[in-house]
């Protein structure tokens, strides 16, 4: 299906945010990272502040995606979970919507049926938000003009 | 595709490097890894075999410019080249906003370049997607190398879609010309982001 842009307004932050808190108190769980599933981040929530949340975005898309298309050859849509476990932490990750997945990350505080259960319900809430965000307009103030040559500079400089 | 977040306003690319086995799109992002400072890059993650070959892909995020009060990211990928791969290169190409085309400048690697490139537009399509849509450059690489095709056949062969792009030589394991192109697609992609993307339409000399 075709990607579409993602514009998170003030507001759909505080409300992704309100949610990821939520879970993470009702779960348990360390860290929720919010992951479109071209692997860009679109939000966090946690504890976890040392983690490279970039580089498991990346990994976590393609991984979710491998596993999609495995269950395409299967004759399933998609499988909905994804979940390693660790010696220490896991990784769950789960379906949102067509366009971004939800991961977390627990330790032995929790279980894998807790963190499912809450996962699902906050799956539903955020991908209502995202649903909405991606229904407006992208707003007219910062990207209504082209760009001007003084604004689309050489962005990096190559070593001499 | 792009995410924009008023939060902390940050704009976040994802520019795609494509192309033939063995053409140089990892050496592209080693050297930009290499060159830019802690502070503009993140991890370099790269998926390959014991033979140094990319079973899924190269990943390495670099920050850019501040542009209208946001940051600017970039995400930059490859694709495994080898022709067994297309499903692991279709996942990869999901959501992009620029492309870089990475030929091998060889004569005898011409004609992958050309299935490689009409293996781009089909896995395009299968997102719904044409290259009309989304911006990107064309990178002749090996220019260091003796058995090199002139550019203008190298032209013929792959710039020949309506609207011609821009196109780089380049020989990305000595550097020289992997920050023109990223510099060219970044700011492309940026640019349709705002108004109308007017280097989709750039005129090449």
């Amino acid at each position: 299906m075709k990607s579409r842009n993602t514009i998170i307004q003030q507001q759909d932050a505080a409300r992704i945010h309100e949610i990821l808190t939520h879970f993470l108190n009702d779960s348990s769980a360390v860290e929720a990272l919010l992951i479109d599933r071209g692997g860009q981040l679109l939000a966090r929530d946690g504890d976890a502040e040392a983690l490279d949340a970039v580089s498991i975005c990346a990994l976590a898309a393609a991984a979710f995606s491998s596993t999609a298309a495995m269950a395409q050859l299967l004759g399933e849509p998609e499988f909905s979970v994804l979940f390693h476990e660790g010696a220490k932490r896991s990784l769950h990750v789960s379906t949102v919507d067509d366009e971004s997945i939800l991961l977390a990350i627990f330790d032995q505080r929790t279980t894998i049926g807790m963190v499912r259960l809450f996962a699902g319900e906050a799956s539903r809430a955020v991908g209502a938000v995202l649903g909405e965000a991606r229904a407006r307009p992208k707003p007219a103030a910062e990207f209504a003009a082209p760009l001007k040559d003084t604004e689309a500079r050489q962005a990096w400089t190559p070593p001499s | 595709m792009s995410v924009i977040n008023y939060a902390n306003r940050v704009i976040d690319f994802k520019i795609v490097y494509y192309g033939p086995g063995l053409a140089g799109k990892t050496a592209n992002l080693q050297y930009i890894y290499r060159s830019l400072p802690n502070a503009n890059r993140g991890n370099m993650i790269s998926l390959a075999t014991g033979d140094d070959r990319t079973i899924y892909f190269d990943f390495l995020p670099v920050s850019a410019l501040t542009v209208r009060g946001f940051q600017t990211r970039f995400q930059l990928y490859t694709v495994p080249g080898q022709v067994q791969y297309n499903a692991t290169r279709r996942l990869v190409l999901r959501g992009a906003d620029g492309l870089v085309f990475v030929a091998d400048s060889q004569f005898e690697r011409l004609r992958e370049n050309v299935e490689s490139f009409r293996n781009l537009e089909a896995n395009l399509h299968e997102y719904e997607s044409t290259l009309d849509e989304i911006p990107y450059v064309l990178q002749y690489n090996k220019r260091d190398l003796p058995n090199q095709a002139p550019v203008t056949y190298l032209e013929f062969v792959l710039n020949r879609r309506g609207a011609r792009v821009p196109y780089f030589e380049a020989s990305a394991i000595e550097g020289k010309g992997v920050f023109d192109t990223l510099n060219t697609v970044s700011r492309m992609a940026l640019a349709s982001e705002f108004g109308v993307g007017r280097e989709r339409r750039h005129e090449v000399s």
